[in-house]
């Protein structure tokens, strides 16, 4: 027996409600998904970062160590190298002046410059020609001077001129054993 | 009153009370204790970048300094790392001596990071003014060198013999090069 004239129309636990309600949350449950594994691979990307990060840092400090030894060591060098740049001119300027030191009347035969003094072997038409013109120079420059003369044969001096500054003027070995 | 929901509506209000309790657990669960951790991580790398460029700048100062006091001091640094070699620095010298002869290399110190050779010198100058020159010319030649005392000047005719000792300082090639002194 018939009570409609119409076919019944399917029903479905599917309906547009559902529908809709699982489209939105999926959408959402989609983004927070995504966020999450946003946050993952940040986190992830940070901590991989931080550690080239601190590999890095060593690295640099390391290098950083090994420039300073080089800078160090560089201005030791430039020290030493001026300090016998200057020794160098210091000795030039020394043997200068004392080469113009010596008169043209007297006759140098042998110079021996020491660390603390001068030694001068030459020869001198007179006493008094070596003492005014050589020994007193000699004198004000030096602490301790020395002089010993014996005659030549044509009439001049030769002489031995021993001058040495205080801080050490005790003979040097060498001189005392040719004394 | 009777309240008359259908079995659609109730099917319907327990799937969204599901998801809402499933977003929500979610959310409080996982995401914000994650995001936290992620805001954590954020400003601890930013330090570390900030520590990073920190040394960075630092390393590039020092390297700049360093490269300056290299080409300011290049001869410098030559000059103590070059080998000593006697034939060129006899060669190098001897406009200014009649004759020059040196002796063997001997060496006589190892302070700190710098060795010391002595090498006795002997040599035949017409006049002191090659001395003066020859003096000038070895601070600007390729080692370093100074003239120690004694010095020694003896009239020998028309020429002066004299006779010194050079102390050439070379870098400790154990310590900062990989160079060594050779004779």
């Amino acid at each position: 027996m018939k009570y409609s004239y119409i076919a019944p129309r399917k029903k479905s636990a599917f309906t547009t409600e559902v529908q809709l309600l699982v489209i939105f949350f999926s959408i959402t449950l989609g983004m927070l998904f995504i966020t999450y594994l946003f946050l993952i691979f940040k986190d992830y990307s940070f901590l991989s970062d931080m550690d080239d990060m601190s590999a890095t840092q060593s690295e640099l400090a390391s290098s950083i160590e090994d420039m300073k030894e080089q800078i160090a060591f560089i201005e030791k060098e430039n020290l030493l190298a001026q300090k016998v740049y200057t020794q160098n001119t210091v000795l030039k300027d020394s043997i200068t002046n004392l080469f113009d030191l010596v008169p043209q009347r007297i006759t140098l035969s042998e110079a021996k410059l020491l660390e603390n003094g001068l030694v001068l072997y030459g020869i001198t038409p007179n006493k008094d020609v070596y003492n005014f013109m050589l020994q007193a120079p000699l004198r004000s420059i030096f602490h301790e001077t020395y002089s010993s003369f014996y005659p030549a044969q044509n009439g001049w001096l030769y002489f031995v001129s021993k001058n040495y500054v205080e801080d050490d003027i005790s003979l040097p070995k060498e001189i005392e054993d040719e004394d | 009153m009777k309240i008359n929901i259908s079995r659609q509506h109730i099917y319907l209000l327990s799937i969204l009370m599901f998801f809402l309790i499933f977003v929500l657990l979610f959310s409080f669960a996982v995401l914000i204790p994650e995001g936290k951790e992620y805001r954590e991580n954020r400003a601890e790398f930013k330090k570390e970048l900030k520590e990073v460029r920190r040394y960075q700048n630092f390393y590039d100062e020092v390297e700049l300094k360093l490269k300056e006091l290299q080409s300011e001091n290049r001869h410098i640094i030559t000059a103590f790392d070059a080998t000593f070699d006697q034939r060129r620095f006899q060669k190098q010298h001897r406009d200014y001596f009649s004759s020059l002869k040196l002796s063997e290399l001997e060496k006589v110190s190892n302070e700190d990071e710098f060795i010391s050779y002595e090498v006795n010198t002997t040599s035949e100058i017409s006049s002191p003014k090659s001395f003066y020159n020859f003096l000038d010319a070895v601070n600007k030649s390729d080692w370093i060198i100074s003239v120690e005392f004694p010095i020694n000047f003896k009239r020998d005719g028309e020429m002066i013999k004299s006779s010194f000792t050079m102390k050439v300082f070379c870098a400790d090639s154990d310590k900062n090069s990989t160079k060594k002194v050779t004779e």
